[in-house]
């Protein structure tokens, strides 16, 4: 969308860091009337130097500092660089240790999902839909919990494979869950996705062009809002993605609603795939024990995964040392700024919640 | 008669007998009153400075469900918030921003600091862009220790600052 300047008076506003709808982050936005001219985002406020303090930790050291950035979906961060980490130590991780990774992974992605409906929810002052999910989103908290240990920082992928294995029972008890969820997920497209006030807020609105979203880098959910099949667990596929059916949702508008949609029908490809896991698993060692210190060999190596928010992208170098010489984290939140800013140029300030968060930007997982 | 040295030590004497009266009879109950006022609505900030936002957020929900301690969901506007949750890692950056927040607050302030980064840098101890506990810039009341506090660790803090309050003078 085009706005042409017509002169006369300008608005700056700064929104965030102290705000209920920015968290960790600030964006300066230009007004002319009530459309937005002008969109510069300000990230940093989270920058911790996540690269930086991974050359001086061991390979094992790094998984708990890793995956703070993202620690709604910690198994999405960490996954990546075990994958990475894996290539430069020459470990090859057993069967069931793959398959646990891949249950983790999709609960992990389920919970940052029902994070985002919730707080979703309420940018659109639908209290309900704050409530809901953050009351569901505890009952897979629970299943993650008894396999990882903690509610959401797990450090649970280890080079090699998995700190340990599943618990008894974890099969029925996560099939009731999603038995559960399953029929909770139709109570909230009555509620929320169907609700006439919550699309006249978000259909239409912050259209990303398919050639826009392409253009920009923008990945996961957000690019397969856009009308683009893609997603790195069926283009590139890692642990045994290529061994399981599932569809990728795709939605052709691109627009606030798309991307909601598109993540509301990944919760129920999730479950689906942790069910054909949990049927394929077999019993069988979890852990390929590395004897002494992690000691990589030298050269370089790199993995793309797909996180809940997109793809994650981990290009580790090795010098032969017990640290690694340079990690680089490429993380989804990061496009979706870029992508912000040009959404936001040309709509109106009273969508810039709607659009805000329906890219799920997550501004710890931006600055790292 | 009024500049008579013993009438004035006799004023002296009555009204130190006054105000001791007043002491026990009537500043107790309205210090208790006061205190008993601030004690259930306490109004969070809604600033968020790291991750531990999230458990901050499950706190609020359903299952733990933070009002039932008298502790309301954060709240955008500075001036009706009383405590400042610092939630987790404060960098370089949101450091001056956080200061900045706690003056605007009004009187009386509580602050809370969530997780091991806000206590002492936590997990980024030897980080270039961490500051090494939130102790430094603004006065804590209660620490929270955790990576990230479970939402019962979070809730037993405020009960914490709630008997703090209690016994706090006005």
């Amino acid at each position: 969308m085009q706005v042409v300047d017509q002169g006369g008076d300008k608005m700056v506003l700064h929104v965030g860091p102290q705000h209920p709808g920015s968290g960790h982050f600030r964006i300066v936005i230009t007004l002319d009337g009530d459309y937005i001219i002008d969109a510069k985002p300000d990230p940093g406020y989270v920058h911790r130097g996540a690269e930086k303090m991974a050359e001086y930790r061991t390979y094992i050291q790094n998984i708990p500092h890793l995956e703070r950035p993202v620690i709604i979906d910690a198994t999405g961060i960490t996954l990546p660089y075990v994958l990475t980490a894996e290539k430069i130590l020459d470990v090859e991780p057993p069967e069931r240790a793959q398959y646990i990774r891949m249950i983790m992974a999709e609960l992990n992605r389920i919970i940052s999902h029902l994070y985002w409906l919730a707080i979703y929810g309420i940018f659109l002052g639908h209290s309900t839909m704050f409530m809901w999910p953050m009351g569901d989103r505890e009952l897979f908290i629970d299943l993650a919990e008894s396999i990882g240990g903690t509610r959401v920082t797990f450090s649970y992928v280890v080079p090699g494979g998995v700190r340990n294995d599943i618990p008894g029972g974890f099969k029925e008890r996560a099939l009731k869950t999603f038995q559960y969820f399953e029929k909770r997920i139709k109570e909230y497209e009555e509620i929320f996705f169907n609700n006439p006030l919550m699309q006249s807020r978000t259909v239409g609105i912050g259209i990303l062009k398919k050639q826009n979203a392409v253009k920009l880098g923008i990945t996961g959910p957000n690019l397969r809002a856009s009308g683009i099949n893609s997603d790195t667990r069926k283009d590139e596929p890692y642990c045994f993605y290529n061994k399981i059916r599932f569809d990728i949702p795709v939605y052709k508008e691109g627009d606030s609603y798309a991307r909601c949609m598109v993540r509301l029908r990944e919760l129920q490809q999730s479950m689906d795939i942790i069910r054909q896991v949990l049927d394929r698993m077999k019993p069988g060692p979890i852990k390929h024990v590395i004897r002494g210190v992690m000691r990589g060999e030298p050269g370089e190596a790199f993995v793309r995964t797909e996180a809940a928010r997109g793809t994650m992208f981990y290009h580790i170098v090795s010098n032969g040392e017990r640290f690694p010489y340079r990690v680089k984290i490429s993380v989804p939140s990061f496009r979706n700024l870029i992508g912000m800013s040009h959404l936001l140029v040309g709509s109106r300030l009273a969508d810039m919640p709607a659009i805000y968060w329906s890219l799920d930007y997550w501004p710890v997982e931006a600055d790292k | 008669m009024v500049t008579d040295p013993t009438l004035n030590l006799l004023v002296g004497k009555a009204s130190d007998l006054f105000a001791n009266v007043i002491e026990k009879n009537v500043r107790e109950p309205i210090r208790y009153l006061i205190n008993w006022g601030r004690l259930y609505s306490l109004w969070p900030v809604h600033l968020e400075t790291a991750c531990c936002s999230i458990e901050f957020g499950a706190a609020s929900g359903p299952r733990h469900d933070l009002e039932r301690f008298g502790m309301l969901e954060a709240f955008g506007s500075l001036r009706q918030c009383d405590i400042l949750v610092v939630q987790g890692t404060v960098t370089r950056k949101m450091a001056p921003r956080m200061k900045w927040v706690y003056e605007q607050m009004p009187e009386p302030k509580w602050v809370i600091a969530m997780g091991a980064c806000a206590i002492s840098g936590g997990l980024y101890v030897d980080s270039y862009n961490v500051l090494q506990g939130v102790d430094k810039i603004v006065p804590v009341d209660v620490y929270i220790p955790g990576c990230p506090p479970r939402p019962e660790t979070l809730i037993q803090g405020i009960i914490e600052l709630q008997n703090k309050i209690r016994k706090s003078k006005v």
